[in-house]
């Protein structure tokens, strides 16, 4: 496994209003951010909250191309990012204890906090397709070029892990600096990687290590969802 | 944090305890413990409340200490708003501790300042004072920061610092105002009223009436020698003689001081410091020994001389001498000082506040619930009590939802 210390690059906020931020998306322009009762889109080079959504936006956050998906209380949310508008609803698998939530592949995937699990889910139906178990508190959750990454957030530390979609075996890991949490977490596609930062109030941009950029390694196992989006 | 726990804490934090228990009525990990605690605390079952939190704490396990020691805190906070006094300052020093060391500056510091009305609650001034200057106020929510001010003013009044309480209860108003919190708002009020209310009663051999704080301050830095009877002390300009120990020198410092410039009989000073009804020659010779031992005491500030009748003040100062006295003279007045802050005590909470026995307290209360002074209600360990004079016992309980649950 490799074991590093994650880079942050940038910090946006913190913004007036918010207490703490939830689940973090990308939709290739605006970083989108859950804070309770509003989503928000961020602009990630000015730094600026170009709009917010009113909808309910307690846990993760996804795009699929074309719409949010947003866990609020125990129900996930399919939104028109345009509009505000929820099309359709589905329940979330951890009745409530859900988390984070990642878009790849025609599936949803869904963070179970203190479960310590990602559920993959029909995003139609939300019926769960498979369970993988991890050994830690499970936060935000992202997919990039074929890599399954999660936050970790317990009491002491959190960190940023790659692991195996198969076995759960993890594979890489940053630590966030000491006292800095990971709620949210999407990739941009690219080098970073956007964190929600949980009571914070913050989101923060942390470098995707180039190891990572440059090697395919074991994550591209057969089996694995391919990275099907242009980007999310 | 998973997505039910974020919406409930959200909904306390908005002060809406029946939205968050909607949301977590139903489940039992830690985390809904502890939020299902908070509910029931801001909907007033405290005994409830403290049982949640306890077994939260409990299941959060050792691998979680940051949520264990929040838990910790909230429980010390209900605790310390139901005046039960015993433990809950280890658990609150620990707390801290714990949550500066994982950098939960905002817990850490509500910690801190719930610590440091403790220790104004029991009357250690310079230990609260040195309590609020180890955290960082800036990291207080409005909430907790109008109870930090409180504590601030607090310390000044007791310190009688009218200046620093004037500006404390100032900034507390406008930290109110900041958490639009109705009954903390009533709360400033409620010690702005008192602040403004007559602290002492002033008296000399031909006039008594009551003074303000401010009056107090003023008198204490003039050189009138004054036979402090709040305070139990004979203090002149900065020169002070404490007699807290010594009710008997007090009672006769009393007697001269209330004459002055005037002599005072022997038979009065007998019946003023021993409550003799009539004075036989053993009397006369303790009268003799007690006056031997004022006259050493208080030798930096006054002397005292034998006259055809008694005795006579000799104040140093050339500014006169007066008598301070609380407002209210009673048997217990201490013991009603307390709970005029309109709060529910229980007897052992009195009884460490006030340094004495509970079984000293305990009588104290029965005589004064006698004459309808006070009243209790609960029984057992359970029982509190309260002054009848204060409608209700409001709590001000400003628990942080934000993080308790991990």
């Amino acid at each position: 496994m490799k074991h590093s210390t994650a880079e942050i690059i940038r910090e946006y906020g913190p913004f007036p209003d918010v207490d703490d931020v939830a689940g973090v998306s990308f939709d290739g322009n605006q970083v989108w951010f859950a804070t309770g009762e509003k989503l928000n889109a961020l602009d990630p080079e000015s730094g600026e909250i170009l709009r917010s959504l009113d909808v309910a936006a307690h846990a993760g956050t996804a795009f699929d191309g074309e719409h949010l998906f947003q866990i609020g209380d125990a129900v996930i949310r399919k939104i028109n990012p345009k509009t505000g508008e929820v099309i359709a609803a589905i329940p979330a698998p951890g009745d409530g204890g859900d988390s984070g939530l990642a878009w790849a592949e025609g599936s949803l995937w869904v963070g179970q906090h203190r479960g310590r699990k990602i559920h993959q889910v029909d995003p139609e139906t939300g019926k769960v397709l498979r369970t993988i178990e991890s050994d830690r508190f499970v936060t935000g959750v992202t997919w990039v070029d074929g890599e399954l990454w999660h936050g970790t957030w317990e009491d002491s530390g959190s960190d940023l892990r790659r692991i195996d979609p198969e076995t759960g075996e993890v594979l890489e890991r940053l630590d966030m600096p000491a006292g800095i949490g990971v709620s949210g977490l999407e990739s941009d596609g690219r080098e970073r990687f956007f964190c929600g930062g949980g009571n914070s109030g913050k989101v923060r941009a942390v470098r995707r290590p180039s190891s990572a950029l440059s090697e395919r390694g074991p994550s591209a196992k057969a089996g694995n969802p391919e990275n099907g989006l242009s980007k999310s | 944090m998973d997505s039910l726990i974020t919406a409930a804490a959200h909904a306390l934090s908005a002060g809406a305890p029946l939205a968050a228990l909607k949301w977590v009525a139903l489940r039992d990990d830690p985390p809904a413990l502890a939020l299902r605690g908070i509910a029931m605390a801001q909907l007033g079952d405290l005994t409830r409340a403290r049982e949640l939190l306890r077994s939260a704490a409990r299941t959060f396990g050792p691998k979680e200490p940051m949520a264990r020691a929040r838990c910790a805190v909230a429980e010390a906070e209900i605790a310390l708003v139901s005046r039960d006094l015993g433990r809950s300052l280890q658990t609150l020093n620990a707390a801290r501790t714990v949550l500066e060391a994982s950098g939960d500056r905002r817990n850490a510091a509500h910690a801190g300042y719930l610590e440091a009305r403790h220790l104004l609650l029991i009357g250690r001034l310079d230990e609260a004072e040195r309590v609020l200057d180890e955290f960082d106020a800036g990291a207080l929510p409005p909430a907790s920061l109008v109870g930090r001010e409180l504590v601030v003013a607090g310390i000044a009044i007791r310190r009688i610092k009218t200046e620093l309480a004037r500006i404390a209860l100032e900034r507390a108003r406008r930290a109110a105002e900041d958490a639009r919190i109705p009954a903390l708002a009533a709360e400033v009020d409620q010690a702005v009223r008192a602040f403004g209310a007559p602290a002492a009663r002033f008296v000399t051999r031909d006039v008594g009436r009551l003074l303000h704080l401010e009056e107090v301050e003023k008198l204490l830095a003039s050189e009138t020698l004054i036979v402090d009877a709040c305070r139990n002390m004979v203090r002149a300009g900065k020169k002070m003689v404490p007699l807290a120990t010594r009710p008997v020198l007090l009672a006769l410092m009393r007697a001269l001081a209330e004459a002055w410039p005037e002599d005072v009989a022997r038979e009065t000073l007998l019946k003023r410091a021993f409550r003799a009804r009539h004075a036989d020659e053993s009397h006369r010779a303790r009268l003799r020994v007690e006056i031997a031992r004022l006259r050493e005491a208080i030798k930096p500030l006054a002397a005292l001389s034998a006259t055809q009748q008694g005795f006579v003040l000799r104040p140093h100062a050339t500014s006169g001498v007066a008598v301070l006295a609380p407002p209210v003279e009673s048997d217990h007045g201490e013991v009603l000082a307390l709970l005029g802050d309109g709060e529910a005590w229980s007897s052992s909470a009195l009884a460490l506040a006030l340094s004495v026995s509970p079984r000293t307290v305990q009588r104290a209360l029965e005589e004064l619930a006698h004459d309808g002074k006070v009243e209790a209600f609960g029984r057992g360990r359970a029982c509190r009590w309260i002054a009848s004079s204060v409608p209700g016992f409001p709590t001000s309980l400003l628990l942080p939802a934000t993080g308790i649950s991990g």
